[in-house]
């Protein structure tokens, strides 16, 4: 899967905006997108957070998630444990990129938060890295991770199943089947 | 999700070979030692070195895969192959001591097709043959998957010169999507 896709998909998070406009409620397919009035924060796509903020018509509040103290206590912990921590937004990554990346004015500590997502970003691909490799030395069967994000999962993902399909060809070699003559 | 208009054709599974796959059709050009069971008559000219017109019985020569799996019978009546050198017990002891230090290019780029190849041959060490080849691409799974991971803004080149080529389209794959993410970040 594409990052590009991904990113696609994160743009459907819901996020906090101050628009600087106001409208009605504006009734679209995917859902009604509550009455905008100057200065009076509202809920809107990721997408159309973007939009707007390029536009200049609205001021992006981060989510809640994206603070110093607890970002530092989420990385913390990754680096603690062995498995995978339970993370506040299956697209953290993305979100991160997007709002860093057009309204970093609206964010306070913006580079702080750009390390400390890259650093949690790391350890959690280490682990999955080395839980990859130990899957397939050893040769197992069946596993299981949980709280994982999808843009993980994505970084192994041909190259995991590549591996798992050589290696079942190689190991097939062992069983003593005849070829089909010709 | 690939919008490819160009899907190139694996290599077969076991020791079966795949028609249409370009990896299989440039395996089956390996050369592997072999000594001729029976006389060839007037096939004297494949042989290189030999003047006469026929290729007697008990000669050693040297023919690519695919005439050698062609030929060769149960009854042993026409042919026998050797094994190449990187099969045989010496290179087996080496691979199983330490499987990331090898060569595999220089082995012969195709080291894990023409050994599920070799198969076909009946010899007498085809488990251990088999169990090799698994193995070593087990232990060199890690160093792999390191140097695909870590490799877009480097020059790896000596890295790569190591692997065999299975190993190296697997590389690939995940260098270009490598190289995507990090531009995200």
């Amino acid at each position: 899967m594409d990052p590009a896709e991904v990113e696609f998909l994160a743009e459907k998070e819901m996020v906090k905006i101050i628009p600087n406009f106001s409208l009605d409620k504006i009734y679209l397919i995917g859902g009604d997108l509550g009455p905008f009035n100057p200065g009076l924060p509202v809920e809107v796509p990721v997408w159309l957070a973007l939009n707007l903020k390029q536009r200049q018509k609205c001021r992006i509040v981060p989510p809640e998630w994206m603070d110093t103290d607890k970002l530092e206590e989420i990385r913390e912990q990754e680096r603690k444990l062995d498995t995978f921590t339970p993370i506040p937004s299956l697209y953290y990554m993305e979100l991160t990129k997007l709002l860093l990346n057009h309204s970093a004015d609206n964010i306070p500590k913006a580079d702080e938060i750009r390390t400390l997502v890259k650093d949690i970003w790391d350890t959690r691909v280490a682990k999955l890295r080395l839980s990859a490799d130990s899957f397939i030395s050893q040769q197992e069967a069946h596993a299981q991770l949980d709280n994982l994000t999808l843009m993980e999962i994505n970084t192994t993902r041909s190259f995991l199943l590549d591996s798992l399909n050589y290696m079942y060809k190689l190991r097939s070699n062992l069983q003593p089947g005849r070829s089909q003559d010709y | 999700m690939d919008l490819q208009s160009y899907m190139p054709v694996p290599p077969g599974i076991r020791m079966e070979e795949n028609f249409f796959s370009l990896d299989d059709i440039l395996l089956s050009h390996e050369r592997l030692p072999c000594r001729t069971e029976s006389a060839f008559p007037r096939l004297g000219f494949l042989e290189k070195s030999s003047e006469t017109r026929d290729i007697p019985e008990g000669t050693k020569m040297e023919m690519p895969l695919w005439l050698a799996k062609g030929l060769y019978e149960r009854k042993r009546q026409v042919l026998s192959v050797e094994l190449p050198k990187v099969y045989r017990e010496e290179w087996r002891t080496v691979f199983g001591a330490d499987p990331i230090v090898v060569d595999l290019h220089k082995m012969g780029p195709y080291y894990y097709g023409l050994g599920s190849q070799m198969l076909h041959f009946d010899s007498p060490e085809n488990p251990e043959i088999a169990n090799t080849i698994l193995q070593t691409f087990i232990g060199r799974f890690r160093r792999t998957m390191d140097s695909s991971q870590n490799a877009y803004n480097e020059d790896t080149s000596a890295l790569v010169e190591r692997l065999d080529c299975l190993e190296r389209s697997l590389k690939w794959v995940t260098c270009m999507y490598v190289c995507v993410i990090e531009r995200l970040v």
